[in-house]
């Protein structure tokens, strides 16, 4: 009876755990995102940018001329 | 056949050109009537490392407005420097400013297909809470055009516009806030032949805006626009011109909130661009004036 009991409970707080857990994991997925883009856009533009053709000297980064 | 040598051509409705995109409807105007005003040292220089590659470098040294709750304006010297990049192919275009308090200013523009674009515009900061970013996805038809938005803050919006006539396209725009509850809905008309363009949108927040642009010389031209916001009782009306000569660009306008804006860019040589900007405000006795340079197309 009591297993019973507590299996029907865990049945419909399971469904509504399981909606926090995903709603958790997709606030920290965001989250980590958001940093990686914070850091990382600019180096990509500047990865995508080195790698197109003509592809320019590394040198022109930094040469202000 | 008398009539048809008149010269009045049949409107073909199968075959009407495509509108602009919704955000742009007041384009011209826009253009016109606001420019970039600052108060200042602004100096940018860019540089072009390929035809698709380009690094920017802007100084900025004057103040910033803080907004207030009495009439007095606040103003915060403040200076900083920025630092940018961007990215142009013909299908992907990728622009990033990074300021030096680490505020990120992030713009993508992705062609998906012919017809579908996906656009992201976003500002992230280092503080908490306080970034913003919002995924526009454009669909261009044949002679409409559609757009959905995602933003953060639960932000849903969607908007239509759709030719009618050769020369007037109509669309509308709704939106829902998710935290706040709150939805609208707005509509836009746009009309435009050679030389005038005139647009007007309404919303549910209470806010009308039309605007009328006129070409009235080959160099130059006028545009007034009215702005009415229901919910605090705000009326705004400006007035201004738009001269474009060979060295030079002149933009002044006149409000009815008393200010008097003027901004000129003045090309000095090939590449080097002089500005000057002005803004004059009567009432709140608040002038500011900046100058800098541009180098760099």
């Amino acid at each position: 009876m009591a297993s019973r009991v507590s299996s029907k409970g865990k049945g419909s707080k399971g469904r509504s755990r399981r909606g926090k857990c995903v709603k958790e994991w997709s606030t920290w997925a965001m989250k980590k995102a958001k940093v990686v883009a914070h850091y990382g856009f600019i180096p990509l533009i500047i990865v995508l940018g080195m790698n197109s053709t003509p592809k320019p000297h590394p040198f022109q980064l930094v040469n202000p001329v | 056949m008398g009539e048809a040598g008149k010269g009045e051509k049949r409107v073909d409705y199968m075959n009407l050109p495509c509108p602009l995109p919704f955000e742009e409807i007041q384009r011209e105007a826009l253009m016109s009537l606001k420019p970039e005003l600052f108060e200042g040292l602004r100096f940018d220089f860019t540089k072009g490392l390929n035809h698709k590659f380009s690094l920017s470098h802007s100084i900025f040294m004057g103040s910033t407005e803080v907004p207030s709750q009495s009439k007095d304006t606040i103003k915060i010297p403040t200076a900083h420097y920025e630092f940018g990049a961007n990215f142009l192919d013909p299908k992907l275009m990728l622009v990033g400013r990074v300021l030096t308090d680490g505020r990120l200013n992030a713009r993508v523009k992705c062609d998906l297909t012919d017809n579908l674009t996906l656009k992201i515009n976003a500002q992230l900061t280092n503080e908490p809470h306080f970034s913003q970013g919002m995924f526009n996805f454009d669909y261009k038809g044949s002679d409409y055009r559609t757009q959905f938005q995602i933003g953060n803050n639960a932000f849903y919006g969607a908007n239509y516009i759709q030719s009618v006539t050769p020369h007037l396209s109509l669309g509308s725009e709704v939106f829902w806030l998710g935290h706040q509850r709150k939805s609208g809905i707005g509509f836009a008309a746009r009309y435009n032949k050679d030389k005038m363009v005139a647009t007007g949108q309404i919303a549910s927040t209470g806010i009308v805006a039309l605007s009328y642009v006129q070409k009235v010389t080959e160099q130059g031209s006028l545009a007034s626009d009215f702005m009415y916001n229901h919910m605090t009782g705000d009326v705004t009306s400006s007035f201004g011109y738009d001269y474009i000569f060979r060295q030079c660009r002149l933009r002044g306008k006149i409000d009815s909130n008393g200010v008097v804006a003027a901004f000129l860019e003045e090309r000095l040589n090939m590449g080097v661009n002089f500005i000057l900007s002005a803004e004059i405000d009567h009432l709140k006795k608040d002038y500011k004036f900046g100058f800098g340079m541009t180098l760099g197309e």
